[in-house]
């Protein structure tokens, strides 16, 4: 059997650290247990459910968010990973009800069905909406690539974020 | 539609998926994304074993660790059954993988080590991973009434396929297998039970959350009165999120420690204890005339249930639909077999049995007008199913509503555009040029196939729906369905929203409450739409009556002849008007209830298509890299162009999987999957995504609601024959095991040579 299906951990020492870490803006200050993942401070401790537990090994996207700018699967960074990092999740996305023109984009464009994987791909192309390339649609794709999505809405997400590229460079 | 309605009908038009914004923004709740005070997690014990008897189980140290509340057992769970050959946990497992015990405890790593001090006594049984070897005489019996589900086969069957034979002038024949493919919803299973005394809730990704309630009550022996089932977002299931024992298994811990319980499979635990497509061996034979009229189709399908019964007579049915009634023909016959293994379970996904018998039926055509010296598509041309239906006599009496998926003849389809779909897909891929494709010097040949497909699909169970207008002037719509990430929701508020005469925006829906919800049938065999659609356009229309009735009193009018509802309120030809909000005031909220069994009792409602594509195959790597793609669909009048759109897109994209990658492979040895995972069950990502082109067929369904036919799995049907098609006249290869791997594109072409 397997070793995901039996237990990887029976030690009960105290393992926890107090971790100071930025998300969405928020400075945290949390007592947290060294052998968490990034996914799961911001799931169970933080309560931010937007990045989602698909695989928890790293070969899905679902989890995805930003670290110090950078796109990461937070299923895969420990806690000890995070002391004095920026994280930004979709939830810290939009701006006083205002949606980021990725969100939008993603609306208008059916960029999701069930909706399990959005937020991982928007926070997959929030650095290519930020930087100033223009990327072709190979690009495009080659960035979301680490991201699966099973309703395979994958058309209507290229489409997504090439409009929301548009929107970005007529503004 | 209204004639007086002041504003854009909705239907037609590519309204905004009505639940995207909170899938967006990240506030969408999916059930794993719930916690409540003094939560449990749950953890199961899974058999290491494919086959074995549970002799006995040591709990007494897990159950003494810190922060262990409860362990459930095969020998202390009460009787009740999940499905009839599924107890709630059984002392006999037939998988590995299958339940054997589960613990409920402070956090998920407490789970987990109690699970590794529970010891197990297992009498290790002889086991099967596939069919042949489960119908071996000698095999041992995973169930008791033996490995042969019912004792024999599915027969069905028009007219008699000894007389087609004799009138054949050839005879066509072959076999084909499809693979164990997994659905792998991105969102395992997951479920969140809460007990308070004498009532249950519970939370969970469901597909029908009024059958999912009768299934806890008769699991736990409650009554359904007591039990809610809560429905939050769902990360999709594609028909594979049917009951399983992960809820059931939530709800009795929480009913035995009286604090809430979630219980979360992991990846690997949703691909074993999840459900997957059968796989599939079928022997397929045709008879034909010269001139290429079919005199005769006779196929058998042996599927593959594995360790437990699920939906499987229900598919084994499915598989069987296109061998029946997808050509004109008087003699066709139809022999399914359902057989155990101890292997994961088998179920519903997406498109049921149809693409498995779709993949032998459509290779088997292509090998047929090959033999005749006719072009593929004639050969579809002179055969399909037309308008009127198959050849024979009606045997459904009168009175009584035809069967979406019959064999008998003499009933015509309610509509049938599979000719124009035929037609639209040869013009958009240019089938002319097929005979005259020129491959340049190099690896790289070039080669065009196609086919076609008949879906049931449409008219579902009895469904109900609710509508009431509001304090606030605005609409709710009351359903119990699940938008399982199709959209169902919103067409069907387009749907009330052009009954009524107002916006769409105007239309609220309330959903996934069993509470709160009439009962509505499943989400499942693409009858949403059709059924859910019906009864809100009734429910709609009668609150459109109920109101007009009201403000008649109100303006003071005598007759409701001349009043109809705009987006303000109630107008009368003369210039007379009522707000919504005034009506209400006055009348108080108005609310109507409506429930039907569509259906018909004199045509068969069914939905076409035919998918063609153009490929390169790479004959030094045996890739195949898809050059175009088009999917042309008859689902009769499309409600919502972009989500349509995005079904089909979607739907063939999915299978792109099942025709080139997805298998979920059995060691023979231990029974242990060797790839439960997504880096090793290589599913496709954004990079396999080709270009799919949408053709929808002009089409209005008579019956359906504004004209609408079944959309949600048709898309998964074409997809494997018309590569394998297309890859045969590009290389000359005919692949009949899917999936079409580079190895196996190799190997074949090599064997050819
Ligand atoms: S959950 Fe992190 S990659 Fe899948
Ligand atoms: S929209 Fe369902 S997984 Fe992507």
């Amino acid at each position: 059997m397997d070793s995901h299906l039996t237990s990887d951990r029976v030690d009960m020492d105290d393992n926890e650290t107090t971790t100071k870490f930025i998300v969405n803006g928020r400075e945290h200050s949390l007592k947290i247990d060294n052998r968490d993942t990034l996914l799961d401070i911001l799931r169970d401790h933080l309560r931010l459910t937007g990045a989602k537990k698909g695989c928890d090994l790293g070969e899905c996207g679902a989890c995805t968010v930003l670290l110090d700018g950078k796109v990461v699967n937070s299923c895969q960074i420990l806690a000890a990973r995070i002391k004095d990092k920026d994280i930004r999740t979709v939830e810290g996305l939009s701006q006083n009800e205002t949606l980021h023109p990725l969100q939008l984009a993603f609306i208008e464009n059916d960029g999701g069905q069930c909706g399990y994987c959005t937020p991982g791909f928007i926070m997959a192309a929030y650095p290519l909406f930020e930087s100033e390339e223009e990327p072709s649609t190979e690009e495009i794709k080659l960035s979301l690539a680490g991201n699966l999505c099973r309703c395979n809405a994958y058309g209507s997400i290229i489409d997504s974020v090439a409009y929301a590229l548009e929107i970005k460079t007529n503004e | 539609m209204s004639e007086q309605s002041t504003h854009a009908p909705a239907v037609g038009t590519s309204y905004i998926r009505t639940d995207l914004e909170g899938k967006v923004l990240g506030t969408a709740e999916y059930t794993a994304d719930i916690a409540l005070p003094n939560m449990l997690h749950a953890r199961v014990l899974r058999s290491p074993h494919p086959h074995a008897n549970i002799l006995g189980i040591e709990i007494g140290s897990a159950t003494k660790l810190d922060g262990v509340f409860d362990v459930l057992t095969p020998f202390n769970v009460p009787e009740g059954k999940v499905a009839p050959d599924v107890p709630i946990l059984d002392s006999r497992v037939r998988f590995v993988g299958d339940e054997v015990a589960v613990v409920a405890a402070v956090d998920i790593d407490q789970a987990k080590a109690a699970i590794d001090l529970i010891d197990v006594c297992y009498e290790v049984l002889p086991f099967s991973t596939n069919v042949h070897d489960s119908l071996n005489s000698a095999s041992f019996p995973i169930h008791s009434e033996g490995n042969l589900v019912n004792g024999g086969p599915l027969i069905e069957s028009r007219g008699s396929i000894k007389e087609g034979f004799d009138q054949a002038d050839y005879v066509v024949e072959d076999s084909f297998t499809t693979p164990d493919h997994h659905p792998a919803s991105l969102e395992p299973r997951a479920a969140l039970a809460s007990w308070h005394g004498t009532r249950l809730t519970v939370w969970k990704p469901s597909r029908g959350i009024h059958a999912d309630k009768n299934i806890l009550a008769s699991a736990l022996g409650l009554s359904p009165n007591n039990i809610a089932v809560v429905g939050p977002a769902m990360g999709a299931g594609y028909g594979s999120k049917d009951e399983t024992r992960t809820s059931v298994m939530a709800a009795l811990l929480s009913i035995r420690t009286g604090r809430p319980v979630k219980l979360e499979l992991d990846r690997e635990e949703e691909f074993l204890a999840g459900r997957r497509r059968h796989s599939t061996y079928t022997e397929i034979k045709m008879g034909l005339k010269k001139d290429g009229t079919i005199t005769a189709v006779h196929a058998k399908t042996i599927m593959d249930t594995g360790a437990y019964l699920s939906s499987g007579p229900g598919v084994v049915r499915r598989a069987g639909q296109g061998i029946l009634y997808l050509y004109k023909c008087a003699n066709v016959k139809y022999e399914g077999q359902l057989v155990y293994t101890n292997t994961p379970t088998a179920g519903s996904y997406r498109a049921l049995g149809a693409p498995q018998g779709h993949f032998a039926l459509e290779s088997l055509s292509d090998k047929a007008s090959e033999i005749l010296n006719m072009d593929p598509l004639e050969f579809r041309f002179k055969n399909h199913v037309g308008p009127e239906g198959q050849p024979g006599e009606r045997t459904t009496p009168r009175n009584q509503i035809i069967d979406t998926q019959p064999v008998e003849g003499g009933v015509p389809f309610s509509s049938n555009e599979l000719r124009q779909c035929l037609k639209l897909g040869a013009e958009a891929i240019g089938w002319d040029r097929r005979d005259y494709i020129e491959n340049a010097a190099g690896p790289i040949r070039r080669g065009i196939g196609m086919s076609m497909f008949i879906y049931r699909g449409g008219p579902g169970g009895q469904s109900n729906a609710e509508i009431s207008l509001d304090q606030d002037g605005l609409f709710t719509l009351n359903v119990g369905f699940m938008d399982v990430g199709e959209g169902s929701s919103t067409v069907v508020i387009q749907m009330a929203a052009d009954t009524l005469g107002i916006p769409p925006a105007m239309v609220r829906i309330n959903a996934g409450h069993t509470d709160k919800t009439p009962e509505s049938p499943m989400t499942a065999g693409s009858t949403l739409t059709f059924s859910a659609g019906h009864a809100a356009m009734q429910a709609a229309k009668d609150l459109k009556d109920a109101i007009i009735n009201a403000s008649l009193k109100l303006i003071g009018l005598g007759d409701s002849e001349g009043l109809y509802l705009t987006p303000n309120g109630v107008k009368s030809k003369c210039g007379e008007s009522i707000s919504f909000l005034d009506i209400v005031h006055n009348a108080g909220p108005i609310k109507t209830l409506a429930s039907v069994t569509p259906g018909s009792k004199d045509y068969i409602v069914n939905s076409f298509g035919a998918h063609f594509a153009e490929i390169e195959v790479d004959t030094e790597t045996g890739h195949i890299e898809i050059i175009k793609y088009i999917a042309v669909h008859d689902s009769g009048r499309i409600i919502n162009p972009r989500l349509a759109e995005g079904q089909v897109r979607g739907g063939v994209s999915q299978m792109m999987g099942f025709t080139f990658l997805e298998d979920m492979e059995i060691d023979p040895h231990s029974g242990v999957a060797l790839n439960a995972s997504f880096l090793e069950h290589k599913s496709p990502t954004i990079m396999e995504y080709p270009q799919i082109e949408v053709i929808f067929a002009d089409s209005i369904d008579p019956i359906g609601p504004f004209g609408a036919k079944s959309l949600g799995e048709p898309p998964c049907i074409a997809p494997a024959p018309t590569i394998a098609n297309a890859l045969y006249h590009a290389t000359g290869v005919r692949i009949n095991d899917l999936p079409l791997t580079p190895d196996s594109v190799l190997l074949a072409m090599k064997n050819l040579l």
